[in-house]
C-alpha cells in the first residue's frame, strides 16, 4: 500500500485497456465525444421520424406504402375545413385547460404546505406525490373506473348510503370522469414545479412584508403568489401539454366515442389505419400544444413584469 | 431545494378572514392528499375482494385473484415482454444518457446548452407522437410493430429522465476530489473507474429506476409500437380494463403499485426524492 504511486492500470484491477488511448481519450474528453452516440440517436430515431410523420401528412400513405410524388395540401386542408374536427378540436382545449386549472388550485395548497413541514412530514409527503407518478396511468385510470363506474361503484354507494342521492348517478362516460381523471392522473406533475420554487424562496421577504403591516393573506397575493410564478408556469404548462394529448383518459373514462383530437389520431393510425389523416391530427395535435405551452410561458412573463411593475 | 428553510410566520394573531383562508388551504391539501393516495388503496382493497365482479366495499378477503393472474399464461408472458424491454430500454438509456450527460456537464465547446437543451427535448414530446413517429419510420424501411421497435421508441421517450439526473449529480460533483486522486499518481482511466463513477453511481441507479419503471408501464409508447402477439403487459392491460370487470386487472395493478413504491424507495435511498 505504501509503494509509490504506478501508472499502470494492473493494480487498480483495471487492465490493460483501461490504459488504451481510445478509452483515456473518452474519459478525460471535454469534447462532444460521449455525447455523439446519444445525438445520432436522437437524429436518427426522433428527428427524422418527426420529419417523416409532418411529411407524412402532405402525403397519400396506401396502406403504409407511401404513393411517390402525392404532395399536396388538401388533407390538411379538408381537417381544416371540417367542422366536426374544429369541435373536437375545442373539446380537448377546454378539457385540458380546465384540468389544467383545477391541477393547479389543488396543487397550490399541497405546495405551500410542504414548506412549513418538518422534514420526517416532508418525505411521507414527498412519497405521496412521487409514488403515484411512477405508477402507471392505466392503473391509476383503472382505480376511476372502479371509483365512480355502475351502480355498486365506491361514488355511487356513498351518495347513496349519504342520502346524496336517491338513485346511482351516472359519472363514468361524461365529461366530469373525463375531467376527474386528467386532474388527479397529472396533480404530480402540477405539485413538484410548485415544491420547487416555493422550497427556494426568500422566507425573509413574507416575514418582511408581515412585520411592515401587511395581513397574511395580502402577503400571500403580493409576495408569495408573484415568486412562485415560474413554477406556476412550469407545472401550468407540462400538465396542459399532458392533459391536452393524453387519449387513454378520455378513452376509458369518457366511454366509447368520447372524441378528443388525441384519441382521433390514435383511431386513424390503429383502428382505420389511415396514415395520412393520423399524420396531420398528430401534427396539428403537436404544432397547436406547442403554441398553447409557448403562450403560457408568454403570460408567466407578463405576469412577472407586470408586477415587478407595480413593486417600483 | 433542500437546503430550503422552514417557512414560519406565526407571530401574528389571525383574523377571521385569515382563519377562512387558512380553513380553505387545507381543505384544497386534504383534497389532493385524498386524491393523490385514495384510489391506490382502493384498487388494492378492491383485489382481495370474493366478489367476481368489483364493487364497493370489497368482501372477504382472497389471494384468488393473484393466484389467477400467475397462472394466467398470456399475462405471465406479456409481463416477461415489459420485463425484457424494460431492461433494454434501461441499459440504452444508461449508456446514452451517462456518457452524454458528461459531456454535457464537462465539456467546453460551443453549443453545449443547445444540445442539452436537445437531448432533454423528448421529454416535452407525447409518448403516443414518438410511438407513431418511430412506427412510420419502421414501416418506410420495411419494419413493423414488434418488440425491439417498442425499445427503439421507449428508448427516445426515457433517454430524458438519464441526462437529466445524471447531469444534475455531475454539476454538484466536487472536482477537487479527481484532483486529488490524479495528484496521487492515478491515471486518469482509474480515478474515473474508482472516484468519478462510484460518485455518481447513486444518480446512476436513481435514473436506471426511474427509466424502467418508465419503460415497464408505459403504454402511450407502446400501443403503437407493440406487435398484435407477444404484447407488453401494459398494452394486454390496456385491452382487459376495457373489456374484463373481473378484479383480477385490480390484483395486477396493486403489483405495478407495488412496484412503483419499491422504485420510489431506491431513488429516496440514492438521490433523495426532492431531486426529483
Amino acid at each position: 500500500m505504501n509503494e509509490p504511486a504506478r501508472p499502470a492500470g494492473r493494480r487498480a484491477g483495471t487492465g490493460r485497456l483501461a490504459e488504451h488511448p481510445l478509452v483515456t481519450a473518452m474519459v478525460s474528453s471535454r469534447g462532444i465525444g460521449p455525447a455523439v452516440p446519444a445525438l445520432v440517436y436522437l437524429v436518427v430515431f426522433m428527428v427524422i421520424p418527426f420529419g417523416l410523420l409532418f411529411s407524412f401528412a402532405f402525403l397519400t400513405v396506401d396502406r403504409g406504402e407511401v404513393v411517390p410524388w402525392s404532395f399536396s395540401l388538401e388533407h390538411f386542408g379538408s381537417a381544416l375545413g371540417d367542422y366536426l374536427f374544429w369541435r373536437i378540436a375545442w373539446r380537448s382545449f377546454w378539457v385540458g385547460a380546465l384540468s389544467t386549472l383545477v391541477c393547479l388550485l389543488l396543487a397550490y395548497p399541497v405546495a405551500y404546505l410542504y414548506t412549513t413541514l418538518g422534514s420526517v412530514a416532508r418525505k411521507l409527503l414527498l412519497v405521496a406525490v412521487i409514488a403515484p407518478l411512477l405508477t402507471s396511468a392505466l392503473v391509476r385510470v383503472y382505480a376511476w373506473i372502479v371509483i365512480l363506474g355502475g351502480r355498486r361503484g365506491l361514488m355511487n354507494t356513498v351518495l347513496l348510503e349519504l342520502g346524496l342521492v336517491d338513485r346511482p348517478v351516472r359519472i363514468l362516460n361524461t365529461d366530469w370522469s373525463v375531467l376527474i381523471g386528467m386532474t388527479q392522473i397529472h396533480l404530480p406533475f402540477m405539485i413538484l414545479p410548485l415544491i420547487a420554487v416555493l422550497v427556494a424562496r426568500d422566507v425573509e421577504i413574507e416575514n418582511a412584508s408581515l412585520n411592515l403591516g401587511a395581513g397574511r393573506i395580502r402577503t400571500f397575493f403580493r409576495v408569495t403568489l408573484p415568486l412562485s410564478v415560474p413554477g406556476i408556469v412550469a407545472g401550468t404548462a407540462l400538465v396542459f401539454a399532458l392533459s391536452y394529448t393524453n387519449f387513454i383518459i378520455p378513452q376509458l373514462l369518457g366511454g366509447g366515442n368520447y372524441t378528443t383530437l388525441a384519441v382521433q389520431v390514435y383511431e386513424f393510425v390503429v383502428v382505420i389505419l389511415d396514415w395520412t389523416k393520423g399524420a396531420v391530427r398528430a401534427s396539428l395535435l403537436l404544432a397547436s400544444c406547442f403554441v398553447f405551452v409557448l403562450l403560457i410561458v408568454w403570460a408567466g412573463r407578463v405576469a412577472t413584469r407586470w408586477t415587478e411593475a407595480r413593486l417600483s | 431545494m433542500s437546503e430550503g428553510r422552514r417557512a414560519r410566520a406565526r407571530r401574528y394573531p389571525r383574523s377571521p378572514a385569515e382563519w377562512v383562508a387558512g380553513a380553505i388551504l387545507y381543505a384544497l391539501a386534504g383534497i389532493s392528499l385524498l386524491l393523490l393516495i385514495g384510489p391506490s388503496l382502493i384498487v388494492i382493497g378492491i383485489s382481495f375482494t370474493e366478489k367476481l365482479y368489483i364493487s364497493f366495499p370489497p368482501e372477504g378477503f382472497t389471494f384468488r385473484w393473484y393466484e389467477e393472474f400467475l397462472d394466467h399464461d398470456q399475462l405471465i408472458d406479456s409481463a416477461f415482454v415489459s420485463l425484457r424491454i424494460a431492461l433494454w430500454v434501461t441499459a440504452l438509456t444508461l449508456a446514452l444518457g451517462i456518457a452524454s450527460a458528461f459531456s454535457l456537464v464537462r465539456g467546453r465547446y460551443r453549443g453545449r446548452t443547445a444540445l442539452s437543451a436537445f437531448m432533454i427535448s423528448p421529454q416535452m414530446l407525447p409518448g403516443m407522437v414518438i410511438g407513431i413517429a418511430v412506427l412510420f419510420f419502421g414501416s418506410a424501411f420495411g419494419f413493423y410493430q414488434s418488440n425491439p421497435m417498442v425499445i427503439i421508441a421507449m428508448t427516445v421517450f426515457c433517454l430524458p429522465f438519464v441526462v437529466r439526473i445524471v447531469m444534475a449529480r455531475l454539476e454538484v460533483l466536487d472536482p477537487s476530489i479527481e484532483e486529488a486522486s490524479a495528484n496521487l499518481g492515478a491515471s486518469r482511466t482509474q480515478t474515473f473507474l474508482r472516484v468519478t463513477l462510484p460518485m455518481i453511481l447513486p444518480a446512476a441507479l436513481a435514473a436506471a429506476a426511474f427509466a424502467f419503471i418508465e419503460a415497464f408501464d408505459n403504454l402511450t409508447v407502446a400501443l403503437f409500437t407493440a406487435s398484435p402477439r407477444g404484447r407488453p403487459l401494459s398494452v394486454e392491460l390496456y385491452t382487459l380494463v376495457q373489456f374484463d370487470s373481473s378484479p383480477i386487472v385490480a390484483a395486477i395493478s396493486s403489483l405495478e403499485i407495488l412496484l412503483a413504491l419499491l422504485m420510489v424507495f431506491v431513488i429516496g435511498r440514492t438521490i433523495g426524492l426532492e431531486k426529483i
